[in-house]
């Protein structure tokens, strides 16, 4: 194994709580209105549903190749040399989700906080900060997470507390009022980010200490990310409305500017977005760990470190070139990242499993 | 060696990073704290009227020292509002920072054009936060309302804020609304929405100037005066205090108020205070396919003041009382929304109702849904108490021996 660390179950739960949630408490209440209106919430909860069973997926291929990463399982069922392209493949998903979470926090900075700072300077201080945070491996890492969980929540708490007296109880009407329809395209959308991103924990996984128990801790941390995500979802329907929550390109945030008690507890929205500066940290960190990971494994490598800057500076020219304009985001968020994801989330790994079963036949 | 070079490497990243300044810094001594925004139109262009704080006098606590103005008003004209916005560096020595902004007045004749294209650019602002009030300036310009010295609150956007705040409470004729209601109204094509009406009482001219507040009579003042009626984005009549109130009343705004009736014998006047007002709409559809809208009312009230002889001590007179009261609620609520339905504009959302209720027709319903508002029959159902006759028990005017 390359990382020498070892986690426990819980600060595998602490970083799946912040993996799920990571970018998507950003962006997913907008998209997830746009398809299922008032039922945004019904949609999230559905997809948490779907994405529990791809977690499902995920542990049983954990047990059947114990202590085998994605890489390994890939070459143990597919061979060396086609597992060694699916893993080629694997590095670039991981790699393009890492510049893509990256770019969410610079567009995020420049449209709403810091507007004259040129994007590149946001991206190239996060980054260092993540780097300087994954260098020495998971086990630290893992470490900061249980550090940082707490104050998450208790913005989180906070927010949900605070936003009471601005709900609009009549938003959430009519439920289920348009059929299934359009809440089966909102549950597609946030089941394809985050829940199929959830596939790197096949990295993860292996340096667990107790890995009998892994599933279990795995599937609690997705649940509860995905119940915050849910909730998300539901306080922006009951704040802002289904037409406000679709036009919002940053729609938790715009929440977090209603906050407002007895004229003085307000303007609290930087606060607020604290959560998603800790949650989108501990996802990019991660995604940039699974990268560089596999592509130590790939070529053999005694040690990661030296991939890290090479990787890194890629990544910062790959964040801004990735795409041109927020419309061209949207566009792929909504209607080709699905598609896009499928493969690695699904496809992969029940070619892993069909791969093992045949293994298994023949020898 | 190893270690100086290090740290050399390292001074020079800290200096690196301090070089190329702050981008987004911005002193307090920059901005200029923009409380008050104005819309007019101005032939094809916008007029951008911002109410500008003038920090000195604000800050100091003897009060008005010299003749100094507590705000600036300065207009610029420009095809859209955040070029206009930016322009008005020409002037100021400041850039314009709306982030604290109170209130946003918009002149009657663009009202009447339509709002719609100059909405987006506000919404689109990052300064701006959505916390303020949005106005119509009635048969004037958003400019001139800015510019007028008021009593009391020295910004007078802080005072048209408050007058609305308050009055909304305490009054039921005036709306508060905020920009996300606004968008939210605005983004629905088949919800229309009302606005509150702010006039100029005297001579603008002199609201301007500094002895608008030379005596204790302003004179010229800032005055709310009824709802600017929208059908989607634009201005097509007023509704008037009797009708604004209805509206308040069936939108559940009402808080407290007070209204009168008509003695039931005599001449005079009972005055009612409203301490109690809740209202529901529920829409549907009946057998045939036709929508209808069920308004439930239930208010208490307190008798405040009786220009006429009648006994309050007795039940059965209360309950008269009662009788009248219910029916002017209902006189005014249909007048109301017979007003509505005359310039087919759906203010009261009961679209939205119908949709709630009976999703699957709604979409056969919203295609001719302006006409079928027009038509909308709507029931209403009251039910009001009189509680108390405050602290004396028969009028004044009762005099028997």
């Amino acid at each position: 194994m390359l990382d020498k660390g070892r986690i426990g179950l819980h600060q595998l739960t602490v970083l799946a709580i912040l993996f799920t949630v990571g970018s998507s408490v950003l962006i997913a209440p907008s998209s997830l209105a746009y398809e299922a209106r008032e039922d945004a919430w019904i949609a999230a909860l559905l997809a948490l549903v779907v994405g529990l069973l791809a977690v499902g997926l995920y542990n049983g291929l954990a047990r059947l190749f114990p202590s085998a990463t994605l890489v390994g399982m890939a070459r143990l069922s597919l061979g060396r040399w086609l597992g060694g392209a699916v893993s080629w493949l694997y590095l670039g998903y991981f790699f393009m989700l890492s510049a893509l979470v990256l770019r969410n926090i610079g567009d995020f900075m420049t449209t709403q906080v810091l507007p004259k700072t040129p994007i590149q300077f946001i991206h190239i201080f996060f980054l260092l900060v993540v780097v300087a945070g994954i260098r020495n491996g998971l086990e630290p890492f893992a470490r900061a997470a249980e550090i940082f969980l707490p104050w998450v929540m208790l913005f989180f708490v906070t927010m949900v507390v605070l936003l009471p007296p601005e709900f609009h109880i009549e938003n959430l009407q009519p439920v289920l009022g348009y059929g299934i329809k359009p809440v089966l395209r909102g549950t597609i959308s946030l089941f394809s980010t985050p829940y199929t991103e959830v596939v790197l924990f096949l990295m993860i996984i292996p340096l667990v200490r107790k890995r009998d128990r892994s599933g279990k801790a795995l599937l609690t941390g997705v649940l509860i990310g995905g119940l915050m995500l849910a909730i998300i979802a539901l306080l922006s329907i009951l704040v802002l409305g289904a037409d406000l929550a679709t036009k919002q390109a940053f729609p938790s945030y715009s929440l977090a500017k209603k906050i407002s008690i007895g004229d003085f507890l307000e303007r609290l929205e930087v606060v607020m977005a604290g959560i998603w500066f800790i949650t989108i940290y501990f996802k990019l960190g991660l995604c940039f760990y699974a990268s560089t990971m596999i592509l130590g494994e790939l070529t053999g490598a005694s040690d990661v470190k030296p991939f890290y800057l090479p990787l890194g500076l890629s990544l910062l020219a790959l964040s801004i070139v990735i795409y041109p304009n927020f419309a061209y985001f949207v566009t792929f968020a909504s209607r080709v990242d699905f598609l896009y994801s499928l493969p690695f989330a699904l496809g992969f790994p029940l070619l892993f499993w069909i791969g093992w079963l045949i293994r298994g036949r023949l020898g | 060696m190893q270690r100086k070079r290090q740290a050399l490497i390292l001074l020079c990243l800290c200096v690196l990073g301090l070089a190329p300044g702050c981008w987004d810094s911005r002193e307090l001594n920059e901005l200029a704290i923009t409380v008050g925004l104005g819309l007019d139109k101005s032939g094809d262009n916008v007029k951008v009227t911002t109410q500008i704080v003038n920090p000195g006098e604000v800050a100091s606590k003897q009060g008005n020292q010299g003749n100094r103005m507590p705000f600036t008003t300065i207009s610029s004209t420009e095809q859209t509002v955040i070029e206009a916005l930016r322009k008005q560096t020409i002037i100021l020595p400041r850039a314009v920072f709306t982030s604290h902004l109170r209130i946003l007045v918009i002149g009657e004749e663009l009202a009447r054009d339509g709002i719609l294209k100059v909405m987006d650019g506000l919404s689109r602002n990052r300064e701006m936060r959505s916390d303020f009030y949005i106005i119509v300036a009635r048969d004037a310009e958003a400019e001139d309302i800015l510019a007028t010295l008021t009593p009391m609150e020295r910004i007078s956007a802080y005072k048209m804020f408050k007058t609305l705040e308050m009055s909304a409470e305490e009054w039921a004729p005036t709306v508060d609304v905020e920009m996300d209601q606004l968008l939210h109204d605005l983004a629905n094509p088949l919800k229309d929405t009302v606005l509150a009406g702010m006039v100029i009482e005297g001579n603008k001219e002199v609201g301007s100037e500094a002895h608008n507040l030379d005596r204790s009579k302003p004179f010229t003042s800032l005055v709310f005066s009824g709802l600017a009626l929208f059908r989607d984005d634009k201005l097509v009549d007023w509704l008037n205090s009797q009708e604004s109130k209805g509206y308040n009343y069936i939108m559940n705004n009402v808080d407290t108020t007070a209204g009168h009736l008509a003695c039931p014998d005599g001449d005079g006047f009972i005055a009612m205070e409203v301490t109690h007002a809740k209202s529901s709409i529920n829409g549907s559809v009946d057998q045939e396919g036709e929508p209808f809208i069920d308004l439930s009312f239930q208010l208490e009230e307190n008798v405040g003041e009786a220009q006429c002889e009648m006994d309050l001590s007795d039940t059965a007179s209360l309950e008269r009382l009662e009788r009248v009261a219910t029916r002017q609620l209902e006189e005014i609520v249909r007048q109301t929304i017979a007003k509505a339905q005359r310039n087919k504009a759906d203010i009261f959302g009961f679209g939205e109702r119908i949709e709630d209720a009976a999703p699957r027709e709604w979409l056969r319903l919203k295609d001719d849904w302006r006409e079928r508002f027009a038509k909308l029959k709507v029931n209403i159902e009251v039910d009001l108490k009189v509680r108390r006759i405050g602290t004396t028990i028969n009028p004044l005017s009762d005099r028997k021996e």
